[in-house]
């Protein structure tokens, strides 16, 4: 009997696995996210120009969101016409915090293009794995083509550029859902204790107040540089930079803003281990009433939401400091996009293929995805107008004196991973201020150490 | 005869490729880690000797302690399930009169098959706080005891190390298995005089007998509890913040994220020096001698 | 083992030791078929309406929409491709080394032997980091090398060991005869002792297959080419993509699974034994 058991389930088995390999099968391209432009172009233009050697490079790029997915594959579309005989390969950008990219340089497998940013940077630069683009063929035409405002994600601080940057000086918004707020009578807070008390409210009506993907440990970072800049304008890049203590007041009262927040069931269940598509799909389909995310999100959220979304000023420490710090902003950018690595079998053709994506991205941004906050003029027709939300974040701009920092454009390694882990502790609402500024202040002290 | 089994070029052409490929690929780059952990080196650039600066350093790093804390609780969480259930099923399953044994054997080591990656990502959704069926059956059941399992720094580690567990307790479960097969039925007639219950004639006939087996189990336990890395690199990349570090994570990530290539090689030189250790502890508390039939 | 007579608190036993066993059977078995289940279902059934039990509407278009981004069939191949090397790799170096240090004699040959068998205590994630410096020096990294190479060294301590094992208990007249009929070493290792330890490479076969099959941490630090990762490195992919498609992703995940599945269903009992054996040379 067991035998004739073990035998149907073999059977059983065997049956649902030759149909899935028919499934398999039938999908003739299964791979959508390597592209390969050769075939379709050559055979019709061989006879007119002369062929170009067919090169495939090794691209290691962001590919995981709406944001993300839509400037490759525009950018990629492009190339099949203005570049024929380059096939890109994608190694999808793992959200890791670089250390897929710092593994690929010390085992010398870094992809011929990159993207960039940040530590990362100034880790390749010292131990030459990255190209100088300075004297590069396609450079002084990139840069006759930047936004002078956005000059700042060009040049590094060592006055060399190592990347073609496409984002502009982009920032963090606090997203939420109008409906939501009216229907419970909540108020759009304008301190963090009015925050606090929504957030219990939400709770009691089993609503996410706000919904955040953690695993992503750049967002805590965000959060706390949010509360950080409401008394200090530049944010964490003070603590980055060895200017200011952990204990110093502002970071010691967003620490225990943070704790607090997290303590009154701000966040979603798990928050530590939910990536973007989950967090996303909970404050897009009503079930979280704010959402934590770059100005990136207004496109999708404002297709998917319409006029129930907006964004708001983040809340302050009372009514004088709401006004006073409304427009100081987390985010902002830094040296960053494409880079080339110096090992690179076609290094001219890398160099080539860099400048020319990070100038699509920013094209199809624009154009399509109703940001202005791109790195080069854009002359391309719009495809989508500018958003309400982002119209409303234009008139805002101007006035922004100075941002605080993204995670990803921290400049120094040990403090960056001592902050993204410090701050992903203070999600889980497991971890108090006070440890918290003991544990930076701490950090903050060996990542200078000689 | 003796010429010929003492042909040279022989031995030569047997064992060096053997010998080669070891030392090449093991000896050598372990070499290197234990060599590396005296500088100061950020794994491309120049060195600079420090000595045993790495490892003061580390006793004053925080992260290590949590690292080495989890390593054992790992293990023990290991131990305890892998090794105690794989007891009660071994023998429960050893039973002669037991209708159904081939299923159970067969169902009990499923698991030991499947990737790491599917196993990781299965529990993944298990533990999911919301729709996950962990927190549904609690739901179902009507126990209000909803966790955020692998969020909140006490239960991760934990939740973890039950992932693992349930992976490889069929492999225990089938050693210890086999161990008692292989005992005499003899062994017993004097228990059966005797009149001693099961659970007494195990306690003092079966489990003396298959020591050697336990103590591979122990060792295989604990090796893989203080070396584990894969389960938490997929469930939660080492958070929230670094909870759910081990060693190897913790060396992984000075080599690869700190720049500090030499520190992160002083993390794998103790975890060297902690695996030797257990093993040896286990040797001597597990009875040396082979016993014979 | 029927030796206990049969006593009321017998049965008491009997009836505890059963239920157990079939409650862990669920608990080792339903978080698959869980999966199985709800790789045929959509978000609302496996969140709402049936989270426990048997999808009610088959939904293969989760198994359509998962192996269309999905390119199953070449990690497949991948896995194949390494641990098909792996095995025969292994076999082949560590089976001569074993037939020298067991049965030929030559100065530090015991040396040589433990010096092999280290491998079984070393941790073998320490060896990493100036592995993967290794493979990028020999110009092989990001190739199936990268991988068979470090399998084959990782994997030889133990099959040095079971051969060695096996080969000690071979009566030596064997060989003295064949010698005595002329036949030289690599004969006489060749027709007589191969087919004689054909169970013992068996055993090793399904052992080192299993683990290379499965093996991930060295598989992910290693390698970044997408058409060379195996198995366990492509499921991660979805790690960031099909998060809230539950339904797709449990349908990737079946397919992975099935294959190991059925091959220890047909081949259970070698591969029990190849644990076992494991564990006899190892403890």
């Amino acid at each position: 009997m067991e035998r004739i058991f073990t035998k149907i389930l073999g059977i059983v088995l065997i049956l649902v696995m030759v149909l899935s390999m028919v499934a398999c099968g039938s999908s003739t391209t299964p791979d959508s996210v390597s592209t390969s432009t050769l075939a379709a172009a050559t055979t019709t233009d061989s006879t007119t120009t002369p062929v170009e050697q067919p090169v495939t490079l090794k691209i290691y790029a962001q590919y995981s969101d709406e944001d993300t997915k839509a400037p490759y594959d525009y950018a990629i579309a492009a190339m099949k016409k203005d570049m024929p005989n380059v096939t890109l390969e994608l190694d999808i950008l793992a959200q890791d915090d670089n250390a897929k990219l710092k593994t690929y340089a010390a085992t010398g497998n870094l992809p011929d293009v990159f993207q960039s940013g940040g530590d990362i940077i100034n880790t390749l630069k010292a131990s030459n794995n990255i190209l100088m683009l300075d004297d590069q063929a396609p450079t002084a035409d990139f840069k006759s083509k930047m936004q002078p405002s956005a000059m700042n994600t060009l040049m590094n601080s060592d006055g060399h550029i190592w990347a073609y940057p496409y984002a502009g000086n982009e920032l963090v918004l606090l997203y939420y859902n109008k409906d939501l707020f009216t229907q419970f009578g909540v108020k759009v807070p304008t301190t963090v204790d009015e925050l606090i008390q929504a957030a219990k409210t939400f709770n009691s009506k089993n609503i996410t107040p706000l919904s955040i993907f953690s695993k992503e440990k750049w967002v805590g970072v965000s959060l706390f540089d949010c509360l950080a800049t409401r008394m200090e304008p530049t944010g964490i890049r003070k603590l980055d930079t060895n200017q200011g203590k952990a204990s110093d007041e502002a970071f010691t009262w967003a620490a225990q803003k943070f704790a607090e927040l997290a303590k009154a069931g701000l966040f979603q269940k798990g928050a530590t281990n939910t990536n973007n598509d989950q967090a996303e799909s909970l404050f897009l389909t009503g079930k979280a009433a704010m959402f934590l995310n770059g100005q990136w999100e207004i496109a999708t959220a404002t297709e998917k939401m319409g006029d129930k979304v907006d964004w708001m000023a983040f809340p302050g420490k009372d009514a004088a400091n709401y006004e006073e710090a409304k427009n100081n902003f987390s985010g902002g950018g830094g040296p960053g996009g494409y880079s080339v690595s110096p090992n690179s079998k076609n290094k001219d053709m890398a160099v080539k293929v860099a400048a020319y994506i990070s100038f699509k991205y920013a094209e199809c941004k624009y154009t399509t995805r109703g940001t202005p906050i791109v790195a080069t003029k854009v002359n391309a027709p719009m495809v989508e107008a500018f958003p309400p939300m982002m119209e409303k974040l234009a008139k805002v701009i101007p006035d922004i004196k100075s941002f605080g920092s993204f995670d990803w454009n921290l400049t120094n390694a040990k403090f960056k991973v001592a902050i993204e882990d410090a701050t992903q502790k203070l999600v889980t609402g497991g971890y108090t201020a006070d440890e918290f500024v003991k544990d930076m202040d701490k950090a903050i002290v060996n990542a200078n150490a000689e | 005869m003796n010429r010929i089994s003492k042909n040279r070029v022989a031995v030569c052409i047997f064992t060096l490729p053997a010998l080669l490929v070891f030392t090449v690929v093991v000896i050598y780059p372990i070499s290197t880690t234990f060599y590396r952990s005296f500088f100061k080196w950020d794994g491309i650039g120049e060195a600079e000797f420090i000595f045993i600066k790495n490892f003061k350093n580390l006793l004053q790093d925080d992260i290590f302690y949590t690292s080495l804390k989890n390593g054992l609780v790992f293990a023990a969480v290991l131990v305890v399930l892998q090794i105690g259930i794989g007891t009660i099923l071994a023998l429960a399953v050893s039973d002669n009169s037991l209708k159904g044994k081939k299923v159970l054997r067969t169902a009990y080591f499923i698991p030991v098959v499947l990737s790491i990656t599917v196993v990781c990502q299965l529990w993944l959704q298990m533990y999911d706080a919301d729709n996950g069926l962990i927190n549904k059956i609690f739901e179902k059941i009507g126990i209000s005891y909803r966790q955020n399992w692998l969020t909140d720094k006490s239960t991760a580690i934990l939740a973890i190390a039950v992932v693992n567990a349930w992976q490889y307790m069929g492999y225990h479960f089938t050693l210890l298995y086999a161990a008692i097969k292989s005992i005499p039925e003899h062994f017993y007639e004097a228990a059966r005089i005797d009149g001693a219950t099961r659970i007494k004639a195990h306690l003092h006939i079966t489990l003396p007998l298959i020591l050697e087996t336990y103590k591979f189990c122990l060792t295989f336990a604990v090796a893989g509890g203080l070396n584990a890395y894969a389960n938490m690199l997929i469930m939660t990349n080492g958070g929230p913040g670094t909870d759910t570090y081990t060693l190897t994570f913790m060396s992984f990530r000075a080599a690869f994220q700190t720049n500090e290539f030499g520190y992160g090689c002083a993390v794998a030189v103790v975890l060297v020096i902690e695996s030797l250790l257990a093993t040896l502890v286990i040797n001597r508390l597990v009875a040396r001698e082979r016993i014979t039939y | 083992m029927n030796i206990i007579s049969k006593t009321n608190k017998l049965e008491k036993q009997n009836i505890f030791f059963k239920i157990f066993l079939w409650i862990y059977f669920v608990i080792s078995l339903y978080p698959i078929v869980w999966m199985a289940f709800y790789s045929l279902k959509n978000n609302d059934e496996i969140f709402i309406t049936n989270p426990f039990g048997f999808p009610t509407h088959f939904r293969v278009e989760n198994y359509l929409s998962a192996t269309k981004t999905f390119n199953i069939p070449v990690y497949f191949f991948n896995s194949i491709i390494v641990s098909f090397f792996t095995v025969v790799g292994t076999i082949a170096i560590s089976l001569l080394f074993s037939y020298a240090a067991a049965r030929m004699e030559w100065k530090l040959k015991n040396v040589a032997r433990i010096y092999m068998i280290m491998g079984l205590f070393i941790p073998i994630s320490v060896i990493l980091i100036p592995l993967s410096k290794l493979l990028r020096d020999m110009h092989i990294s990001n190739t199936y090398l990268a991988m068979i190479i470090p399998y084959i060294a990782m994997n030889m301590s133990f099959a040095v060991l079971v051969f060695y094992g096996f080969l000690r208990s071979i009566p030596f007249e064997l060989e003295e005869s064949a010698y005595i009929d002329g036949a030289n070493v690599y004969r006489t290792f060749y027709s007589i002792i191969v087919p004689i330890i054909k169970p013992a490479i068996a055993t090793v076969v399904i052992f080192i297959f299993l683990q290379a099959w499965n093996e991930f941490t060295f598989a992910y630090t290693l390698i970044s080419n997408q058409s060379i990762k195996t198995l366990p490195l492509g499921l991660l992919f979805f790690q960031g993509k099909y998060t809230t498609d539950w339904g797709a992703m449990g349908a990737c995940m079946t397919i992975a699974s099935f294959p190991m599945v059925i091959i220890y269903l047909v081949f259970s009992e070698q591969v029990e034994r190849a644990m076992t054996v494991g564990s006899a040379v190892k403890g």
